[in-house]
């Protein structure tokens, strides 16, 4: 008797388990991509990016050419949103239009949930509409089996410095452009008691691998993307080159000595935005902080009160390697939108998603915002409706960063996995960390072996 | 053996038959009823936690990312990854150093507050509300405090600076050999509440005529304490070393706000390579289900080793007792 209640106890948890998993090897529909757009009906969007203002203001301009669409953005952490949008969409209740990044595989993972939105960019942009797209921004976000399930919204580069002008003029330095440089700009910053280049390389965010980066492209172009895809080994000449130039950073007083009190969003951002540090690293999305509201409201965020807005500038990264190698910037596309396979308002989201990606008014506005670089190619922020805090400094800075960026050949995190990224945190860690008692090689033979190549992109 | 079951035999035979039918009018009357009070935490804890534990031991047998991606089965590949990433190693050293330390910190603080606040001290409401605030406080709202006093311009540095110290001064946050010393730390100040509390009331319990004879014995305050309010307060002991393991095991809120186990993994901790498994863009959720599956099973293996220490500790010195008795 226990053990035929056993065994039906057992044949139903076998069978819940079963349905709660069958769900798990389907395939996404693409029974929507032959819907028409709309040009009404009520669409909900999801999104760790843009910021909630950005994205009403987005909605604003939409409504003023479809007023009969009512669109509806909630915004996510980062995390949480990767955590909320897989149930949602499993069951049943996900958003209409949600965000797709090219990074760690998305298309893949959330692209079953996602229509094909190639058919839908080919009616909006004509059969040559592969060609209006900047970047690599279609491949990255095509999942393996060909469909392209997100459109962009924008992509973003990074690879450069941004300074502030005033606490360098202060210090009578001046931009950095190679190794001794820096170092004398350093010196001549915390002469005035200011943090040099402010950096957070603690807990186990990626935004490390950016310095890595541009050090690396510093040592040698090309060998990031190599030793990402196996083509080289981190543990190599040239990876130990890069250790070796981070370690003599700290070491000489360019990289502070708080880098691993936290990671880069808050302890970086907050030292730069109050005005406590000379420099940092951060990509394009920080040109949006050179506008003479959004500084403000940064700064404040950041906790300052009553704020003075302070001179923004992009840099290029200096050549630490004193290789005479350019700093190449890298990037790829930020995010864009896909559109939920079993939304109901397929229609009124497709209109909502192609305004915003493939038409210029939408694309004008993610240009103005000069947050990320317009995905359709052509598009310009138009300068003239953009409050600058200083117009005479800034504009021809951003506009050669805007179109230096538009030339990057490299991706940023999009070839490297996840494992790669880490170790690459864990290696800039432990040589940053004056506790840590092992050689360069030995820390690099570690990240070698932690590492995982990718294939992504390779083929 | 016979005379027991002779003796079951005969009271079997003697029972009434009206008491054997109020047997059965009770069961029949009572058992619905108990049924439909235990339903609802039957049904969430067999419905909802068993069926979790039971459904993450299923996918830890797979390489899955969640929702609709392709589900591959890799046997016990994700155990074997597990007990072969240097992290997990890390991370249940850390657990056990975090368990020692705040465990034996967490009884001789609590002893300690509760025994002074069974003297009579003054203001004695006041000391039990400072000691208990942190038990009730969300680690969410003291982990900026913490970073503030922990960082390398902190709290901490300047106070030492004041001192004159100035050579012990560190990046304690962003230090390999410092990360889990903030983090046991900080687990102590939270504990110690805890411990207070459950060491107040068990003390509450000691009946005063032992501690009144012990006194005419001639024992000491330390004598007492050792000899009969310590002995008094092994259950709690016990449980309180079972509940700080499970706490260190499944540990995420601490470590992961100060220090998010770093740096280079030097503060992780089984919870937050759980987290960081699940969180971050791989969603590699078969992995953090075997992770998550080697917790239970050495939280469930401790737990029964440690009860059944804590009983046999209590049946030796039942025993014992009662041969002083006999004698």
């Amino acid at each position: 008797m226990i053990r035929t209640r056993f065994l039906a106890a057992a044949a139903v948890a076998a069978a819940t388990i079963m349905m709660f998993t069958g769900c798990a090897s389907s395939s996404g529909g693409n029974d929507g991509a032959d819907v028409k757009p709309a040009t009404s009906g009520s669409v909900t969007w999801w999104g760790w990016t843009p910021d909630t203002p950005v994205a009403e203001h987005y909605i604003e301009e939409f409504n003023k050419q479809y007023p009969k669409i009512k669109v509806a953005y909630k915004n996510f952490e980062n995390v949480d949103y990767r955590n909320t949008i897989t149930p949602a969409l499993d069951s049943g209740k996900g958003p209409d239009v949600f965000d797709l990044s090219p990074a760690g595989g998305s298309p893949d993972l959330w692209g079953p949930y996602a229509i094909d939105l190639s058919s839908l960019a080919k009616d909006t942009l004509g059969s040559s509409w592969k060609d209006k797209i900047g970047g690599s921004y279609i491949k990255q976000l095509t999942s393996k089996d060909g469909r392209f399930v997100s459109l962009p919204l924008g992509g973003m580069s990074a690879g450069f410095l941004w300074y502030n002008k005033n606490i360098l003029d202060e210090a009578g330095a001046t931009v950095p452009t190679d190794y001794a440089s820096w170092v004398a700009t350093c010196k001549k910053v915390s002469a005035i008691g200011k943090t040099c280049f402010a950096m957070g390389a603690g807990g186990s965010d990626t935004f490390p691998t950016d310095m890595y980066h541009s050090i690396a492209n510093s040592v040698d172009p090309g060998y990031f993307i190599k030793a990402a895809t196996g083509k080289a080994k981190w543990n190599d000449a040239n990876g130990v080159k890069v250790l070796q130039i981070i370690k003599k950073m700290k070491s000489d007083g360019i990289i502070a000595s708080n880098a691993l009190d936290g990671p880069q969003y808050p302890l970086a951002n907050a030292e730069f935005m109050k005005g406590d540090a000379a420099m940092v690293q951060m990509g394009y999305w920080y040109a949006q902080y050179a506008g003479a509201s959004s500084c403000k409201a940064s700064m404040e965020a950041a906790g300052v009160s009553d704020p003075t807005c302070f001179v923004q500038m992009p840099t290029a990264f200096p050549d630490v390697a004193g290789s005479g190698n350019e700093s190449t910037y890298f990037g790829e596309a930020d995010y864009g939108l896909a559109i939920n396979s079993e939304s109901k308002n397929i229609g009124a989201a497709k209109t909502f998603v192609s305004w915003m990606t493939l038409k210029k008014t939408g694309q004008q506005n993610v240009a103005n915002a000069i947050d990320l670089l317009p995905a359709l190619k052509g598009v310009q922020p138009m300068w003239p409706s953009i409050k600058l805090v200083d117009v005479g400094a800034q504009r021809p800075a951003i506009e050669k960063l805007l179109s230096d960026s538009g030339k990057a050949t490299e991706s940023r995190q999009w070839q490297t996995t996840e494992k790669s990224l880490d170790a690459i945190v864990v290696a800039t860690q432990q040589v940053l960390d004056p506790s840590v008692n092992k050689s360069i090689q030995s820390i690099a033979d570690d990240q070698q072996a932690a590492s995982v190549a990718s294939t992504v992109g390779t083929k | 053996m016979t005379t027991t079951l002779d003796r079951s035999v005969g009271s079997d035979r003697k029972r009434p038959p009206a008491r054997e039918g109020g047997h059965a009018r009770r069961r029949a009357r009572l058992l619905p009823g108990g049924l439909r009070w235990i339903l609802p935490g039957f049904a969430i804890s067999v419905g909802l936690i068993y069926y979790s534990i039971v459904y993450s031991g299923y996918l830890s047998f797979f390489d899955w990312r969640g929702g609709r991606a392709l589900m591959t089965p890799v046997g016990f590949g994700n155990y074997m990854t597990a007990l072969g990433d240097p992290v997990l190693w890390t991370a249940l050293r850390n657990t056990i150093i975090y368990f020692v330390v705040v465990f034996v910190v967490q009884v001789a603080g609590g002893t300690l507050f509760a025994a002074a606040m069974h003297s009579n001290v003054r203001f004695a409401n006041v000391y039990k509300v400072l000691v208990v605030i942190p038990v009730v406080v969300a680690p969410a709202t003291l982990a900026p405090a913490q970073i503030q006093v922990w960082q390398s311009d902190g709290t901490v540095n300047r106070v030492l600076g004041a001192l004159g110290l100035s050579g012990l001064e560190q990046s304690w946050i962003g230090q390999s050999t410092t990360s889990l010393l903030v983090v046991v730390l900080v687990g102590c100040w939270g504990a110690i509440g805890y411990g207070f509390i459950l060491i107040y009331a068990g003390m509450s319990q000691i009946d005063p005529e032992l501690i009144e004879a012990g006194r005419l014995d001639g024992a000491g305050n330390l004598r007492t304490l050792y000899s009969i309010v310590l002995p008094s307060l092994r259950p709690i002991i016990v449980s309180l070393a079972i509940l700080n393991f499970i706490t260190a095991l499944k540990l995420f809120d601490n470590p992961w706000l100060i220090t998010q186990g770093g740096p280079a993994h030097s503060s992780e901790f089984l919870g937050t390579m759980i987290y960081s498994e699940t969180a971050s863009t791989d969603r590699n959720l078969g992995y953090a289900s075997a992770l998550s599956i080697l917790v239970l099973v050495i939280a469930v293996a401790v737990s029964i080793i440690m009860q059944m220490r804590g009983r046999e500790r209590v049946a030796r010195s039942s025993t014992t007792r009662k041969e002083v008795e006999d004698v």
